[in-house]
């Protein structure tokens, strides 16, 4: 953690950019047709795509790195995503106040997983499950089936701040980045959080506020996806209760092949965005080579695998020299 | 029976082990002393396989030993028993016994005859607990013993201990060594690696010594005193026994304890530290001194009593609290409630003060000047402070738990057996650093087990049994046996 930029992000960078050039050479055109892959505009989709990963993948690092898990961001995402788009399009709140409405949800998910956990001391696994549940049984109680359409409402091409819509969620995504990256490296906060991942009982004994840190990360946790979810609803237009389902196992991949180690006390918040940069890049590129549309889960489910395997070797290799 | 031949060991550029040369014979009872880092568990290490050393070899019986696992090692009657006692909480006595060599037929667990081997094992140990128990329900004397007898239970020849005594109260010493006494009798040889001179000259009559990774020599027990094996383990002599109580300046009063009450731990506990005292606080496990130190540090919430610090009350509600009121604890065990092993040690140094100033941002400069400063201040050894602190020797990371708290610059300095596990060298600096403390006006609180360092370290003994103050030693009064008399004695007021 001595500079901002670990050895660990160079790699993961290095690993997007190999990934990058593999399909570029790989989806290489005939003639004189454009790349398939490498233009602009697919480069701006492959981002949108991925920040709604990217940012909720931020919280999911932090929570990593303490020691916890979370499995409720991808429900969160779609309850925030329905309560904004449920508020805008039926009950004709201003846009930002149902924006605010939304992110409230994903605290108030948050602040339920860190009480179950700081509290009542259950285990992350169980209570962030269990709070999975609630927020996405909530948003199916809530739309009872129906999807809100904000898109309709959001015509005249919607421009936050003189910013077209599309670049909305990469923005935010690499605003919120670099902000954690600094509050994990360079404040007293985030170093707490590392110390907790490595070592609760010490911690405790240090005189670090185990329970408030704790707190503070899956409310944080809660807060990110949310903010996903918000984003999602106002870039693609919909509340939908079934949406981002199964997103929490993607982002939590992304974050470990960013280099966050499951046993906590070691990760990056800049590695799991990159993490999610990867598997926006595969998703992007696969269904573009014919007949690899029905191979792309199991690519994914590799390219996990080699990823981590090859980061263990490389720790292996550092620690024992 | 068991040999070393000329081993040598290097880790980059550390050389663990330098040309270690000796022979254990048959029927022995055979110590293997020196202080940390002087290549001990390397050997061990390599005894049981799991390291492979660089050159020489190991004779067992006149053929040389290639050991591929501990299990290997059982297999040609070689026990050994860990210091951190490797049993499996979740399985029985008699599972953590038949642990990876199950007696089947066909494949099926064969429970009742592994069932009554085990009895019959437990028996021969004088071992009053049942085959079905629970490793995780039984002391950490009996787990002890559990690893004991799962080496006898494959016939082993020689039995080589490491540290087995570091967490055991006396009374499970004796009877562990009891044990251990009956098994030469049978004629195991044994190999006991220990820091503890008492007991090695209580069990052996062959001491070898290592230092840095060299062979000292060879002692025998009975023609050599416990001063001669320190100085061979040290490499030179120690300076005198501090005496205590001798020109202390009392200043005020720092911390003032008063009818503490944590049921049901300890009751109406009330001690007092002036500045510049060291207090020592002794106790046989279980009197409740640790508990004690933790709930004056704030981690419990007491049922009732005070706690001032100066003359105010505080009431600390957490560690951060405590630490706020310039509290301080050194914890018991640095592994699990001292260190980060994944952050560096600068961090590690410096976590308790960053925490307690309620700092918000870091300034990587200024730590990095601090914590090389700590090293320097506190003569840590360790290669730079961006090493984790699991390069550094266990003498050297008790200091940096030591000196992340002096970096509070706390007034009440609480320590919880300061030099358990560390080895002579370190563990006279560490009493260096707590006198040169008090002499600047920190008021100590020091628990320790070990009571020969406890009698040379503290100006004064407040004695703890079953959780109550049971009486106060100062100067000559304070006595090896009258400090052990008033520990295991019966309260004299109650009837």
């Amino acid at each position: 953690m001595r500079k901002l930029w670990h050895l660990r992000e160079l790699s993961t960078v290095a690993i997007l950019l190999i990934e990058i050039l593999f399909f570029g050479w790989y989806l290489w055109p005939d003639g004189n047709r454009p790349h398939p892959f490498l233009n602009l505009p697919n480069a701006l989709l492959i981002l949108k795509y991925s920040s709604i990963y990217g940012i909720a993948a931020v919280g999911a690092a932090i929570v990593i790195i303490s020691g916890g898990i979370d499995l409720a961001p991808g429900a969160v995402i779609a309850l925030a995503g329905v309560v904004c788009g449920g508020l805008f399009v039926e009950a004709g709140w201003p846009l930002g106040a149902a924006m605010a409405a939304g992110l409230l949800m994903g605290v108030a998910s948050g602040v339920l997983t860190s009480v179950l956990i700081v509290a009542v001391q259950l285990p992350p696994f169980i209570a962030s499950l269990g709070v999975m549940g609630i927020a996405r049984g909530a948003a199916f109680i809530i739309t009872e089936g129906r999807y809100f359409d904000l898109s309709a409402l959001l015509v005249g091409g919607w421009r936050p701040m003189g910013i077209p819509a599309d670049w909305v969620a990469p923005i935010v995504m690499i605003l919120l980045a670099v902000v954690f990256q600094i509050l994990m490296t360079r404040f007293q906060w985030g170093r707490s959080v590392f110390a907790i991942g490595g070592n609760e009982t010490a911690a405790l004994f240090s005189g670090i506020a185990v329970g408030p840190v704790k707190t503070s990360v899956y409310v944080l946790s809660g807060l990110l996806a949310a903010v996903a979810g918000v984003v999602l609803a106002v870039v693609q237009g919909q509340g939908k209760a079934d949406l981002a389902t199964g997103y929490e196992l993607d982002i939590i991949a992304s974050a470990v092949v960013g280099g966050a180690s499951l046993s906590g006390g070691r990760g990056s918040v800049m590695g799991a965005v990159l993490g999610t940069l990867i598997f926006g890049v595969l998703r992007n590129a696969l269904p573009q080579i014919p007949g690899a549309t029905f191979y792309d889960r199991l690519i994914v489910g590799l390219v996990v695998i080699v990823i981590v395997v090859a980061d263990q070797l490389l720790l292996r290799r550092s620690s024992t020299s | 029976m068991l040999e070393f031949r000329d081993l040598r060991k290097s880790f980059g550029a550390v050389k663990a082990l330098r040309g270690v040369t000796f022979a254990v014979a048959a029927g022995d009872a055979h110590a293997l002393v020196g202080e940390n880092g002087a290549g001990k568990s390397t050997l061990l290490k390599i005894l049981a396989g799991t390291l492979r050393p660089d050159e020489g070899t190991i004779l067992w019986q006149n053929v040389p030993l290639h050991l591929n696992s501990p299990r290997e090692g059982l297999e040609r009657g070689i026990g050994m028993v860990y210091q951190e006692m490797l049993s499996f909480p979740n399985l029985t006595v008699t599972g953590n016994i038949f642990a990876g060599r199950e007696l089947t037929r066909g494949g099926r667990l064969l429970e009742g005859e592994m069932r009554r081997r085990t009895r019959t094992l437990l028996d021969d140990l004088h071992l009053t607990i049942s085959p079905d128990a629970e490793a995780e329900s039984l002391s950490a004397a009996h787990r002890q013993l559990l690893q004991v007898a799962r080496a006898l239970a494959f016939d082993c020849q020689i039995l080589v201990l490491d540290e087995p005594t570091t967490s055991l109260t006396d009374a499970e010493v004796d009877h562990l060594f009891a044990v251990l006494q009956k098994l030469r009798e049978r004629g195991v040889t044994l190999l006991y690696v220990s820091h503890r001179m008492p007991e090695v000259f209580r069990l052996c009559e062959r001491i070898t010594v290592l230092r840095d990774g060299s062979y000292v020599g060879t002692y025998d027990a009975a023609s050599s005193a416990p001063e001669d094996i320190v100085r061979a383990m040290v490499g030179r002599d120690l300076p005198p026994r501090a005496e205590a109580a001798e020109a202390v300046t009392r200043g005020p009063i720092v911390l003032d304890v008063r009818q503490l009450t944590r049921r049901p731990c300890f009751q109406d506990v009330s001690v007092q530290v002036h500045a510049g005292e060291i207090v020592g606080l002794f106790g046989l496990v279980g009197s409740g001194r640790s508990e004690l130190l933790e709930t004056i540090f704030g981690l419990y919430t007491p049922h009732s009593g005070e706690i001032r610090v100066g003359d105010r009350p505080v009431r600390p509600r957490s560690a951060r609290d405590a630490a706020r009121h310039g509290i301080a604890l050194v914890p018991e065990e640095r592994q699990r409630q001292g260190l980060f092993f994944n952050l560096s040690v600068r961090h590690n140094l410096l976590l308790s003060r960053e925490a307690a100033s309620g700092g918000t941002l870091v300034r990587p400069g200024q730590e990095r000047a601090d914590a090389e400063h700590l090293l320097r201040e506190w003569r840590i050894k360790a290669a730079s402070v961006d090493v984790p602190p699991d390069s550094l020797s266990g003498g050297n990371q008790q200091k940096v738990v030591l000196a992340r708290w002096l970096a509070t610059a706390p007034r009440v300095l609480l320590l919880d057996e300061p030099t358990k596990g560390v080895d002579v060298g370190a563990k006279f600096e560490i009493h260096e650093i707590v006198r040169r403390q008090a002499a600047s006006g920190m008021g100590c609180l020091v628990v320790s087990s070990d009571l020969p360092e406890l009698l040379s370290l503290a100006h004064r003994i407040v004695v703890m049994r079953e959780g109550r103050i049971q009486g106060e030693l100062t100067g000559d009064a304070a006595t090896e046996e009258a400090v052990m008399h008033l520990a295991t004695s019966e309260l004299r007021d109650a009837s």
